[in-house]
């Protein structure tokens, strides 16, 4: 029977579907888990009150349940804690997300499941989103508009004045880097075109004076907008909310801090619904707080997608032209078959090893020589003389060529030679065959090239450490000041970011579901570029469907 | 396997030349002592004969006797071969085309070349056609218009496109991608059109198109047909050239040739003795 079923070949078809199902489960699995553990983040969960009662006494916990789990009573007995009324060998302890930062000891706190006493959920905890410090979780008591409470409807009343505030926060903050950036961009250009002039001995009266009235026109424009700001944030400090904590003291949070005001435990599931999708909204747009424990991703998001692209536009046409070349041009002998295996092996150098050179070479020798050659005036402080997205873009494009160039050599190989004929004998040169006829059916391999380097380059980390990225990044690379892409800015990366947030942050249980979340995010935005060029790819393939007979 | 002698096309032998003599005026092509190399193998020797202009001249024999490998000279592809070596000479208008000065390019536009298989490029039937005009650079909307629809209508193509011109060439079928091809090489307007073994991979109503079209093209350029089909050289051909192991074996008008063959090699080979 046995034998039977071994000579059916039954096993090894369960043995290669047994291979395929274990691929595809880990992949879900994988996908599964993140996207669950980062996107659950966002869900309003209920805040819950807790009435505690142990040796220490009587206290009340207000939170949201983050975590639970089993511990065993010799474990918390050696911990030193009294177990004298707890018979079963193990008890539950929950993670409570308690916020409140700057009042008590811990943002976050375990405790456990035999001292509650009792756990409600009153609808009236509101929870507080704030600039600084956190969440804050309390009951409402007065809300104070300009001085004075408000005593109709005041909780509809403090909706209200929360979009106030955070209107004219945000009406100062693009003040802030909009116009008066743009006026210390120009400060700062003058400043180095004084120093220009100035190492060029060319600084005349004439072009002192000039320096001179352009730096007044612009310190009269900084004096408007700077007055414009203070009444800004003069005005957005005008309200208070004055809510009770969990310690049962009254604690005035201004509200020119909070963004966010919402209740929970009153909330209807469309509602909660309605509120998640903002939230995520704020991750993928707004810009990170608090050492990126806090706020959104979006410098990150638009570092990756711009990093990478300009990787793609570097790595494309010169791993093209490089496999024409070895293609098309180069004898075919042993040096040319070296060079090929050579480029292969490329690919398998160590990503940080492309870091090391990437800093040594491009940041180093290049920027730095261009900084001596283009921009004198700004030394001793570099331009190019240091990491900036053009040098990651550049060493991740070195990183992937070989991946081009193996795709677009496979592409060129598959492109049949009676369709060269062809072209050749209607009198085209080699070069005009080429680009006209035979670069464009293999332009399918060389996307499939490009989706593999886009992938590789989206998810490595470890040179860019080297070579550009940072932690946090006052201005994108693409900006409104003159000229409008900074190619020698640093930028932020979502991959670092994970690294970042999940290892370099002062709180690691806030930090926790953040690091799903951005990883998700990676995933998503990996995926997003590839349907992309796969998309482009399929539509080329279709255009250039090569000969069917 | 042939038996008969195949029924040659009375109308193509109306005129005769001597090939041995044929003056300058009537002469398109010249072989002079070609021998041919791939490496170390020799695969044509000692190749001498003149192809008449305006006329089409058919190459026979059997598989690996280098009809094809002849017809590849003409225009130079066997340059792309990297251990292909030619000795001698093949004159065109009087100039050898393997002299160092020529430029292959501007023969190949002189000579065109339809193959085997039909190999339209991944473009639309208009953009097909125009290729080797817009190589010359050649952009008047009017001027491309015009040269297609001659083309086309010089393959007998037209009527069956001219609603779809846009359409990838994709989408015809075997027999209208081959005309294609030959309207492709007529749009530049060679003197000398060379065509591989044009019908081999086609069926034969299509093959039928091709031959009739083969007939009308010779109004206009001498052709070179390499065929395996002795009935097809015969039905299109006006002088056939009979090879065997590189070497050409007899050469003369097509009606002579099949009728009243003078090498013993020949009769076998058309009689179907072997081949």
């Amino acid at each position: 029977m046995v034998r039977q079923w071994f000579k059916s070949g039954s096993p090894w078809i369960w043995m290669t579907g047994g291979a395929v199902s274990i691929s595809l489960i880990s992949v879900i699995g994988l996908l599964a888990m993140i996207a669950w553990r980062g996107l659950s983040f966002f869900w309003p969960s209920e805040v819950v009150q807790f009435e505690m009662e142990s040796a220490k006494g009587k206290h009340t916990v207000i939170g949201e349940i983050y975590d639970r789990e089993l511990v065993p009573t010799s474990r918390l007995k050696l911990a030193g804690l009294d177990t004298s009324n707890i018979q079963s060998e193990n008890v539950e302890r929950l993670l409570v997300k308690t916020g409140n930062r700057e009042y008590v000891d811990l943002d976050f706190r375990w405790i456990l499941e035999t001292d509650i006493k009792a756990a409600t959920k009153p609808e009236a905890l509101a929870v507080f989103e704030r600039t600084k410090n956190g969440n804050f979780y309390a009951y409402v008591e007065r809300v104070i508009e300009n001085g004075e409470s408000v005593t109709d409807q005041p909780i509809e009343r403090l909706y209200e004045l929360v979009d106030r505030a955070v209107d004219l926060n945000d009406e100062a903050l693009s003040l802030q880097n909009g116009e008066i950036g743009h006026i210390n961009y120009e400060l700062e250009r003058l400043r180095l075109k004084e120093r220009s002039y100035a190492l060029d001995n060319a600084l005349t009266d004439e072009r002192v004076a000039e320096l001179a009235a352009a730096r007044e026109a612009l310190r009269k424009n900084y004096e408007v907008y700077e007055a414009q700001l203070f009444e800004l944030r003069k005005a957005a400090k005008r309200d208070q909310v004055v809510v009770r904590d969990m310690r049962g003291e009254e604690v005035t949070l201004p509200l020119y801090q909070v963004l966010d005001v919402w209740f929970p435990n009153d909330m209807n599931f469309f509602q909660k619904l309605g509120h998640y999708l903002v939230q995520i909204g704020k991750f993928v747009g707004d810009d990170p707080r608090e050492a990126n424990t806090e706020g959104g991703v979006f410098p990150a998001i638009f570092g990756t997608v711009f990093m990478v692209m300009l990787m793609a536009v570097i790595v494309t046409p010169f791993g093209v032209v490089a496999a024409i070349y070895l293609h098309e041009y180069a004898a075919k002998n042993a040096v040319t078959k070296m060079i090929r295996i050579a480029v292969i092996n490329l690919a398998g150098v160590p990503s940080i090893v492309y870091g090391v050179f990437g800093l040594g070479f491009f940041v180093y020798m290049l920027g730095g020589s261009i900084d001596e050659l283009f921009y004198p005036e700004a030394s001793p402080s570099p331009v190019f003389g240091t990491p900036g997205v053009i040098w990651s873009a550049l060493t991740l494009a070195i990183l992937t060529l070989p991946v081009v160039i193996v795709s677009t050599e496979e592409g060129l190989s598959r492109i049949p030679s009676a369709v060269r004929h062809g072209s050749l004998a209607l009198g085209a040169t080699k070069a005009e065959t080429l680009w006209r006829i035979v670069v464009p059916m293999a332009s399918p391999a060389i996307m499939t090239g490009l989706i593999l380097a886009v992938a590789r380059a989206a998810g490595e980390v470890a040179p860019l450490m080297l070579v550009g990225v940072v932690k946090m990044a006052p201005t994108l690379p693409i900006d409104g000041n003159f000229p409008f892409v900074h190619l020698d800015r640093k930028f932020m990366h979502l991959g670092f970011h994970i690294y970042d947030v999940g290892f370099q942050s002062p709180n690691v249980e806030a930090a926790r579901p953040l690091v799903y979340a951005t990883a998700f995010l990676l995933v998503a935005v990996i995926v997003a570029l590839n349907i992309t060029a796969i998309g482009i790819r399929n539509h080329l393939r279709e255009k250039f469907r090569s000969l069917e007979h | 396997m042939i038996t008969v002698a195949p029924q040659v096309n009375q109308a193509n032998s109306q005129t005769k030349f001597d090939l041995e003599n044929l003056s300058p005026e009537l002469t398109a092509l010249e072989i002079k002592n070609l021998d041919l190399y791939y490496g170390d193998k020799q695969a044509l020797k000692d190749i001498n004969m003149k192809i008449p202009k305006g006329q089409v001249t058919a190459f026979i024999g059997p598989s690996g006797c280098g009809k094809s490998t002849l017809l590849r000279c003409i225009n130079r592809m066997n340059d792309l071969v990297d251990s292909c070596r030619v000795e001698g000479q093949i004159n065109l208008h009087g100039e050898n085309i393997y002299d160092k000065r020529v430029d292959v390019a501007a023969l190949r536009r002189n000579v065109g070349m339809v193959f085997q298989r039909p190999n339209p490029f991944p473009k639309s039937i208009y953009e097909n056609v125009v290729y080797g005009l817009r190589l010359q650079g050649i952009k008047d909307k009017r001027k491309l218009d015009e040269v297609v629809e001659r083309s086309l209508r010089g393959a007998a193509l037209w009527d069956e496109v001219k609603d779809r011109l846009h359409d990838s060439a994709f989408g015809l079928s075997g027999g209208q991608q081959q005309r294609l091809v030959i309207a492709r090489s007529i749009a530049i307007e060679p003197e000398v059109l060379l065509l591989d073994e044009p019908t081999s991979a086609l069926d034969p109503i299509s093959t039928l198109v091709i031959e009739e079209l083969i007939n009308d093209l010779k109004n206009k350029y001498t052709v070179v047909i390499v065929t395996h089909n002795m009935q097809q050289a015969a039905r299109v051909s006006d002088q056939t050239a009979f090879m065997y192991m590189g070497e050409l074996i007899e050469y003369s008008d097509t009606n002579t040739l099949f009728t009243t063959p003078v090498k013993k090699k020949t009769e076998d080979y058309i009689t179907g003795r072997y081949g």
